[in-house]
């Protein structure tokens, strides 16, 4: 039975997720006293540090969602996802600022880098379980790690300290156009969102599904799943290559803590929240995860890290599924009770 | 038959290019350069291998990949040093952890009781987190309460840093007594008791273990009646302890230390097992988000109570005389003067680090090694790992098997720890570096092979130091006058770069068998 | 007792699959019964049921009385019930002595076999000290038989012992069943006909998860419509 719906019912979540973020900086303008004008004119500080923060959460988002299409519909775990994202967001700040090169060049080279990655962690794809793999990418990133923090690559890295005045293209500039920033880091995680879902409806993303399943059978159906790997591979670094550049973007200094494993554990930490391979759990995941951070942070000051792992825990042992998963899988089971309800399903015998 | 020799062929191949490598690299350094850049591979292969070896039972039994074995590598080197420089705290706080242990280890009955009790499945839910929630409550209230002699964070005189200076300097006052003033000790002392007991009904019920069998004798009781009489023996005759502790040689004191830091390895790994791996049994990826979880956990707690900055550990006289004829050129003076450092082909040696630390992982080495191929239970291990159901098939308790293997390689990486922190000092990344280290140590010898798991931290202990010795020396280019000099981070690089040639050719490394 | 073995009415899970949906007979005392079936029946999982390894959500299992449906499968095994798998499950990194050492439930228990399971098997003698690996298909199911005999088990389930081998070798194999089931009763679970009729007193036929017919062998062979219609091409 073909699904005729259209491409609006289809994606009716995200669509109007879009709509609401969109207006939410005019929305909460309105409760400082700032009119809509005044928000399209970048004034009104509680709008600001609310679009701030909405921007910081798509990122996140965009990562997790990265790290969700490897993981949650290929099954392929790497510890060393942080280091796509870094690398872009090192790139980026070093290309704008040592090297000077135009904004697009940067945009161009920074894409093309994570094509350059992505190959690289896939050279032991062929020939490896999972676990290795595992391994393999924590290895690779915390090599990038160490260079990125050692003092040899001061000039260019600024060490432990970070990366720091990176030279903003004025037309996206956090803090003259923070509402285009927004609106840019907004529709890209819409897009990229829009895609992940096209994509994994597609046969080839019902492929990866299926190598996340049972590889050998995928293999004995004729699939060579190692290209199929690649493919995703590629994808996810592009995407988490985009997240990477909007972080070096938006943030005044680019810390070396993003390329450490614990960078890595906050992605899975959010596709873990949101629900493993559901894909929209990781916009969720990424919204109750910066939320709770910055809440927790608010009160308990140094504490809040250890309250997010044991966070971590609690959701590990009581909900594996996310709360997206969740969610589905009560759906599953509530739909035919109330169909039965509205009489329109016989109950069995 | 035919691929086990290729495969073997391959792994030859690859460590004679290795050893040709290290040889050839080798020739631009003095004899003596060589030799303590050995044995500094093998102390720091030692140390990895202690901790990769762990984690490979625990992965080759279980299928867990154990990645808090960094965090329990570093807590065994912190339990290690409270014992070592401040005993008095280790006496306070051994009541209140055996008398928690007590209770705990009354689950044989627990699981009785629980299994006896009929409830539904929700009411039973319920009832059992109320009982664990209170049971924790109390023990938190308890233990606010308690008097514990501890350092201060926020004051430098009473800090670690200070405690390990005065250590050091063999200033072994007792620092102040911290008495029982905000509550009884009795009531101290029970609340103890009972919370841990109400906690562990509380778990058991929830678990409700399926075995109902379980036959309650004597000797079940007898655990738990040791541990209270212990702990009760540990609050009565606590300053007599402590003063006892402070006036006997470091040596012993060291020798308590290590046991000590093992022995919460070991009670850690079967806590850890039992209450957490367990239920996760069926989901093989959850159970590793949930080490990793731990482990950070562990990372932030350690923080919390012994702060971040750096400290030492002091070694015990065994280790330190510098008089008479030190540096020791023969075995006599050695053992006579206790030397720190002895001459070897013209190059000073620490004893402690360069020698006393592989040797202790050789012997670790064989002790495990003749445990696994002479004793039933080595046996067992070794058929588990291959195939799990038909050794319960057998008849055997497989999973009181996991547990102790569990409890084996946790108990392996606080070894680890202590032995390494009079060597490198205590700081909280120290975790974090052994089990990046370990790991690919493992990834190069094979995950599930225990002499692999031997191969690999020695190659990987090798390369390490002969990396940083080059980074020192610099090494001559041929054709030209240049000298290479790699830098720090280079030393991780080379052996990621290693493990990645090695699983290219041999994807279950070199000594790896499970596929 | 005459049924060492009863089985009421099981159904059976291995990882959320339903496999077994009523699974009903009984096993007679000091005889061989045989499991027959088309692949993929379920008689494996029945056999995985008696012991605990798939799960049994309805339904009893009686071992000597007493019912084991939901007991760890160590605590079934250790009652007496000896396990031969399917694919032998050699442990292939220990040597043949300690593939037999490694059974033993009471300490001691091998040197009493000895004799009894080097009478069975004498080949075994030679290759004590190779490696589980090193040994062909053959020997590999003499070892596994013989591990299911160093313990005391009253009830020895055999799964498919004859997959595989050369003719001769079954010829032997049939043979050493025979003498053991002297001792112990023996439920087989077998493929091959012939092999079965000619060990088996009883049978009992599964089909897509059911247990559908059951009575002795020497009936069963002379009703070649029964054995057409659920053992296929016979």
């Amino acid at each position: 039975m073909k699904n005729n719906s259209s491409f609006l019912t289809k994606n009716r979540g995200i669509l109007i997720f879009f709509a609401v973020m969109l207006l939410a900086p005019f929305l909460i303008g309105l409760f400082e006293g700032s009119t809509p004008l005044m928000i399209w004119g970048n004034q009104g500080s509680l709008s600001k540090f609310i679009e701030g923060l909405g921007i910081e959460i798509f990122i996140l988002a965009l990562f997790a969602l990265s790290f969700d299409l490897l993981f949650g519909i290929t099954g392929l775990l790497s510890f060393g996802h942080a280091m796509f994202f870094a690398v872009a967001a090192y790139l980026t700040g070093i290309a704008l600022k040592t090297l000077a090169m135009p904004f697009w060049g940067v945009v161009l080279l920074v894409l093309l880098a994570a094509i350059v990655q992505a190959l690289l962690f896939s050279l032991v794809l062929p020939r490896v379980k999972g676990i290795t793999f595992t391994l393999v990418s924590l290895g690779l990133a915390s090599v990038f790690h160490i260079i990125v923090m050692s003092s040899d690559m001061i000039n260019l890295t600024g060490a432990d300290v970070g990366l720091q005045g990176v030279p903003v293209p004025a037309f996206i500039s956090p803090v003259t156009e923070r509402l285009r920033f927004y609106v840019i880091a907004l529709t890209l995680l819409v897009v990229t969102y829009l895609f992940y879902r096209r994509f994994v409806a597609s046969p080839t993303g019902r492929v990866c599904v299926a190598i996340r399943e049972n590889e050998d059978r995928a293999k004995m159906l004729g699939y060579n799943t190692t290209i199929f790997k690649v493919v995703v591979m590629i994808i996810s670094s592009l995407t988490a290559a985009t997240a990477g550049m909007l972080h070096a973007l938006y943030q005044p200094s680019i810390s070396p803590s993003i390329a450490d494993l614990g960078f890595t554990v906050t992605g899975l930490l959010i596709v873990l929240i949101g629900g493993v391979g559901t894909l929209s759990g990781a916009i969720v995941g990424a919204f109750a995860f910066r939320l709770l951070d910055f809440t927790l942070r608010r009160f308990m000051g140094e504490s809040a890290s250890f309250i997010t792992g044991a966070i971590y825990v609690i959701f590990v042992l009581f909900v594996p599924y996310g709360i997206v998963g969740t969610m589905r899988m009560r759906q599953l089971r509530t739909k035919p009770g109330w169909q039965r309800l509205l009489g329109m399903v016989k109950p069995k015998n | 038959m035919k691929t086990n020799l290729r495969k073997n062929s391959k792994a030859i191949i690859i460590l004679v290019i290795i050893a040709a490598f290290l040889f050839v690299a080798a020739r631009g350094m003095s004899g003596r350069d060589v030799l303590i850049t050995v044995l500094r591979g093998f102390s720091t292969g030692s140390v990895t291998f202690l901790v990769a070896a762990g984690f490979s039972l625990i992965f080759g039994l279980l299928d867990v990949l154990n990645l808090a074995q960094g965090t329990l590598y570093m807590i065994g080197a912190y339990v290690g040093w409270t014992v070592y420089v401040r005993p008095d705290t280790f006496i306070d706080v051994l009541t209140p952890v055996l008398l928690i242990l007590a209770g705990f280890s009354l689950s044989a009955l627990w699981g009785r009781l629980a299994s006896r009790i009929q409830l539904a499945p929700k009411a039973r839910k319920i009832i059992s987190w109320l009982l664990i929630l209170a049971g924790f409550g109390l023990l938190a209230l308890v233990l606010t309460r308690y008097p514990i002699a501890i350092w201060n964070l926020n004051n430098y005189s009473e800090s670690p840093i200070t405690y390990s200076y005065m250590a050091d300097q063999g200033l072994r006052i007792i620092p102040a007594e911290v008495t029982f003033e905000k509550i009884s000790p009795f009531l101290a002392l029970a609340g103890l008791l009972v919370s841990s007991a109400i906690s562990a009904f509380g778990i058991a019920l929830l678990n409700r273990d399926e075995s109902r069998s379980q036959t309650i004798n004597w000797r079940k009781f007898l655990v738990p009646a040791l541990l209270l009489l212990g702990g009760i023996l540990a609050v009565v005759f606590n300053a007599q302890i402590t003063s006892w502790m402070y006036a006997m040689s470091t040596n012993w004191l060291f020798v308590i230390a290590i046991l000590i830091a093992i022995l919460s390895g070991v009670g850690l790994g079967a806590l850890m097992e039992t209450t957490l791996i367990r239920p996760l049994y069926n989901r093989p990826i959850y159970q590793l988000m949930l080490t990793l979880g731990l482990g950070t956990i562990g990372l932030q707690i350690v923080q919390a109570v012994w702060g971040r900055p750096e400290f030492v550990w002091p070694k015990p006289e065994f280790f330190t005389g510098t008089g008479g004829a030190c540096p020791a050129t023969n075995l006599a003076d050695l053992l006579e003067y206790n030397c720190s450092t002895v001459f070897l082909l013209g190059g000073r040696v620490r004893v402690y680090d360069e020698i006393f630390i592989p040797i202790v992982g050789i012997i670790v080495l064989i002790v495990v090694w003749i445990l696994l191929k002479r004793s039933r239970i080595g046996m067992i291990i070794r058929a588990g790992v291959q195939d799990r159901q038909m050794v319960e098939a057998l008849g055997i308790n497989v999973r009181r098997v996991f547990t102790l293997v569990f409890a084996l390689g946790v108990g392996l990486a606080t070894f680890g720890g202590a032995l390494a922190a009079p060597s490198t000092g205590l700081t909280p990344v120290m975790g974090e570096r052994l089990l990046l280290s370990a790991l690919i140590a493992l990834a190069i010898g094979g995950l599930t092979s225990f002499p692999g798991a031997a191969l690999g931290s020695l190659l990987v202990g090798l390369i390490q130091q002969f990396m940083i010795k080059y980074g020192q020396i610099g090494i001559p280019l041929p054709f030209t006058d240049a000298v290479f000099k790699p830098s720090p981070p280079l030393v991780p690089a080379s052996t990621v770069l290693l493990m990645v040639i090695v699983l290219l050719i041999l994807p279950g490394g070199l000594l790896g068998s499970k596929e | 007792m005459s049924n060492i073995l009863e089985v009421k009415n099981i159904h059976s899970f291995i990882n959320q699959f339903h496999i077994l949906q009523d699974v009903d007979f009984v096993v007679p005392k000091g005889s061989i019964t045989a499991l027959l079936g088309r692949n993929g029946a379920g008689k494996t999982t029945t056999l995985k049921s008696i012991l605990g390894l798939a799960s049994v959500r309805e339904g009893k299992v009686i071992f000597e009385g007493r019912e084991v449906q939901g007991m760890p499968p160590f605590e079934i095994a250790a009652l007496g019930i000896g396990f031969v798998p399917e694919h032998r499950a050699i442990f292939r990194d220990l040597s043949v002595e300690e593939n037999l050492k490694i059974a033993e439930r009471n300490k001691g228990d091998l040197d009493r076999k000895r004799t009894f399971i080097f009478d069975l098997f004498p080949d075994l003698k030679k290759f004590l000290n190779l490696r589980g690996t090193e040994l062909s298909g053959g020997q590999q199911q003499m070892l596994a038989i013989a591990r299911a005999l160093v313990a005391d088990n009253s009830l020895l389930l055999i799964d498919e012992p004859s997959e595989g081998l050369a003719p001769v070798i079954i010829e032997h194999m049939i043979d050493a069943i025979r003498q053991l089931s002297e001792q112990s009763t023996v439920v087989l679970v077998e493929q091959n006909f012939l092999v079965a009729s000619k060990l088996a007193k009883y049978f009992v036929i599964i089909e897509e998860g059911k247990s559908v017919a059951s009575g002795l062998m020497k009936d069963l062979e002379a009703d070649k419509a029964m054995i057409h219609r659920y053992l296929g091409a016979a």
